[in-house]
């Protein structure tokens, strides 16, 4: 038999034991080809600095208590963004959905401001509230409430009316049919609306921190280019997408596993 | 005595793309007793289903009158159940929760609705299927659930809106001989829209013809009970019956 084939159905059998190493062996040769790279000496090592550099500067950052700080900034602002918008968000997306008048009245004033893209808000924010924590969280809140208020407007349209009947003709008040039939038919679409609201509002809260920042890892990434220290640059862009693979594979994946495919309202 | 008046409905769309209102019921009145079985048979655009959503209130009538133990039906109601061709089971209950909805949407404890639920499960021999999602069941199967769902609210009236056409021929057979029987133990006042004569025939004791918007023909069906597809099928009368109506509905 092909020994490749062999050593496929056995990393198969691994990771299906051991589900962690599906998200890290992937990245066995990315790290091996940057190692190389780093080693052979093509570059100065400020200039591009090796896997292990960043690991070092990784612990010394963590010994310092720098990135567990920053990082409790940037997760708590984002996590505070995405619950105001989708507060905000879902029930403005229900009464678009549900009632045709408000749909007619709000679509285009939707699609309008949806367009101007979050940092594109900076300039006047930074003259209202300054370079402050207000700015930031208005930036995130309005970058996750709008494909989670499109999102769920478009997942609300989509519940078969026959269900809302149905609800109907078995005793429910309109309020119960809201709650039993609607937001429940609607849950696919609104958790595609937060899984974008997340991601958007992630890459803009790096953006905003820094420019507005304070702190953060946006800031920690800027800060570190004003030093020239490259590893601490790299080591920032490695948080942002460990923490991203975290909330999608802990917080996101798990909801939507649990929800809509057992129910068969999404397809695997 | 209970029943279901249809006084002089009339139910006219107006169709933006023609231009024009359109009839798409006109004047049709019809009563219903307490424990009958009527099935409504036609050809597709007679205006059965537009009939039927008009009763269930889920459209409004434009002129007449729809009165349910003399007084008026305005909008959808408990008392009036409804069985879908979709199914409209939903998605994200189990069985079990779907047939304890409508107790539970009545204000009743959740002991005494999954009790209600069990037993009507029991009724439609689904016991097994209690913890199941819709998804994970026959066609067959979700539409005995969304009959029991319908029944386990104890409706004054249950509407079926061709309920058995998106099933398999033989699981319908089945599902026929099913409905005459939980009918023949509980009684249930029923209307049954269907557009398969033999059908109509089975289940009901009255058949009303309809066609393009009209009752064209009451005929009162002495078939003796229980029914059951191996007698009836070679019943001199019941093919006599069908030939009836299958000219009636070719003509219509």
């Amino acid at each position: 038999m092909n020994p490749l084939l062999i050593g496929w159905s056995l990393y198969s059998r691994w990771s299906a034991r051991y589900p962690a190493v599906h998200s890290i062996v992937p990245f066995i040769p990315i790290v091996a080809l940057w190692a190389i790279v780093a080693e052979s000496g093509i570059f100065p090592r400020a200039f591009f600095p090796g896997p292990m550099d960043v690991v070092f500067s990784f612990g010394s950052l963590m010994y310092k208590g720098i990135l567990p700080d920053y990082l409790e900034d940037s997760i708590v602002r984002l996590a505070v963004g995405a619950a105001v918008g989708m507060t905000l968000g879902i029930p403005l997306g229900i009464l678009v959905g549900l009632n045709s008048r408000a749909h007619t009245m709000l679509w285009p004033i939707l699609l309008f401001f949806q367009a101007i893209g979050d940092i594109a808000w900076l300039p006047i924010l930074l003259i209202w509230f300054g370079f402050s924590l207000t700015t930031m969280t208005i930036v995130i809140v309005y970058t996750v409430l709008f494909p989670v208020v499109l999102n769920t407007a478009l997942g609300v349209r989509r519940v078969p009316h026959d269900l809302s009947r149905a609800a109907l003709c078995l005793g429910a008040s309109r309020a119960r049919v809201i709650w039993e039939v609607v937001l429940p038919g609607a849950l696919p679409n609104i958790m595609t609306g937060l899984r974008n609201g997340l991601g958007y509002g992630w890459r803009a809260l790096i953006a905003t921190e820094i420019i507005v920042g304070t702190s953060g890892i946006g800031f920690l990434m800027f800060d570190a280019r004003r030093a020239g220290s490259v590893v601490e640059i790299m080591l920032g862009m490695i948080v942002l997408g460990i923490l991203w693979y975290i909330v999608d594979g802990w917080v996101l994946a798990p909801i939507e596993r649990a929800t809509g495919r057992r129910w068969g309202l999404v397809t695997q | 005595m209970k029943s279901l008046s249809l006084c002089n409905i009339s139910k006219t769309y107006f169709d933006p793309y023609a231009g024009a209102h359109v009839t798409a019921v006109h004047d049709v009145s019809l009563t219903v007793r307490q424990g009958e079985f009527v099935s409504i048979v036609g050809p597709s655009g007679c205006g059965k289903t537009t009939l039927l959503n008009m009763i269930a209130g889920f459209i409004p009538v434009s002129a007449g009158e729809i009165l349910l133990d003399g007084r008026a039906v305005n909008g959808p109601g408990r008392e009036r159940g409804v069985v879908f061709q979709s199914f409209a089971l939903f998605p994200w209950k189990t069985v079990l929760e779907n047939v304890a909805f409508g107790p539970k949407m009545c204000g009743m404890a959740g002991t005494e609705c999954n009790r209600i639920a069990r037993e009507y499960l029991d009724l439609a021999g689904l016991s097994h299927a209690a913890d199941r999602y819709p998804n994970e069941l026959s066609g067959g199967m979700q539409q005995r659930v969304g009959v029991v769902r319908a029944l386990a609210n104890n409706p004054e009236v249950l509407l079926m809106d061709e309920p058995f056409a998106s099933v398999d021929a033989q699981t319908r057979m089945t599902l026929q001989e099913e409905l005459t029987r939980i009918w023949q133990e509980r009684k249930p006042t029923v209307i049954f829209i269907t557009h398969d004569v033999g059908e109509a025939i089975f289940l009901a004791e009255r058949v009303v013809v309809l066609s393009k918007g009209r009752v064209l023909r009451e005929i009162d069906v002495p078939l003796p009970r229980p029914r059951s597809w191996d007698t009836l099928i070679d019943d001199g009368a019941f093919k006599a019956l069908s030939a009836t109506v299958l000219q009636l509905v070719r003509e219509a």
